[in-house]
């Protein structure tokens, strides 16, 4: 049995991916969808996924604090914004290092005007073709940084 | 953002499906139970500090909804807002109903995550209904 299907080791830090998730808009849950996309499908085993609330209350005494903070504060991260706040960027900034990247979801929905997301709660088949859309950027923008590394 | 509504801030957890019921019971709330009396709003935004955002926040009621004991919309609310009304946690309703296991899947929630999203949404309803000053 060949062992080409087998994952590579990983030899090389994780990159952190930090989707804005913002509740109130379509955009907030298609960075999440495509986060998910990264994470589970396309770069499983050189991605990792933090959480935004998390850089703030992970100061706060819990199991594990703070583990969100000081992992964006030694490894790359790319951060996917549903709008112009920023609050993916803003967030690790404050609380560790600056990211190595931004997606802006925004700027492909402009490139896809035929794909309309339903609503935040339910993307419908248009918002899922665009969360693979944002995905697979954001897994170009992996490979890059990855690579770089 | 609107005046005297009860604001619902769930987790943004997106590493399990405890996060994701947390999201769904709140669209279900504002969406569909209580959409005069609720509205949601950006967990990231409070984390940001965005003025706005905490004043809303801070002139109305607010209910938080956590996915795990890192407690992150409590403990971001409580930090940068005040102490929520109410606190709601989606494990407990797990606890509650032990028959309804939730799925794994985050992306797109499973049946049972559902089913318990929207048992976690009444429960939150009756409170909304409570806090709720005309």
């Amino acid at each position: 049995m060949s062992n080409s299907s087998k994952p590579m080791i990983a030899l090389k830090p994780k990159v952190g991916i930090i989707a804005c998730s913002g509740e109130k808009l379509v955009e907030g849950t298609l960075t999440r969808v495509a986060t998910r996309i990264v994470v589970e499908k396309l770069r499983p085993f050189i991605t990792t996924i933090l959480c935004q609330p998390l850089f703030m209350a992970g100061d706060i005494n819990h199991k594990g604090g703070g583990q969100e903070r000081e992992f964006a504060k030694k490894h790359k991260t790319i951060t996917i914004e549903g709008c112009e706040e920023e609050c993916g960027k803003m967030a690790v900034e404050k609380y560790s290092a600056p990211a190595e990247a931004t997606i802006y979801v925004k700027d492909i929905m402009k490139q896809h005007p035929e794909l309309v997301p339903t609503s935040p709660q339910n993307l419908g088949e248009d918002g899922m073709k665009l969360a693979e859309i944002i995905a697979q950027e954001v897994a170009k923008k992996v490979d890059e940084i990855y690579k770089n590394q | 953002m609107s005046e005297n509504k009860v604001y619902i801030i769930p987790c943004s957890g997106i590493g399990k499906a405890f996060g994701g019921m947390c999201r769904e019971a709140a669209y279900i709330v504002v969406n569909e139970l209580s959409p005069d009396k609720a509205e949601i709003e950006c967990l990231p935004l409070v984390v940001k500090g965005k003025k706005e955002v905490i004043d809303a926040l801070n002139a109305n009621k607010i209910i938080t909804i956590d996915g795990c004991t890192a407690k992150c919309a409590y403990t971001d609310v409580r930090v940068a807002v005040r102490e929520p009304d109410a606190v709601f946690m989606s494990t407990d309703i797990v606890k509650k109903y032990r028959d309804l296991k939730p799925e794994k899947d985050i992306m797109i929630l499973g049946k049972n995550a559902k089913v318990l999203s929207r048992k976690l949404a009444e429960e939150i309803r009756d409170k909304v209904d409570e806090l709720y000053v005309e």
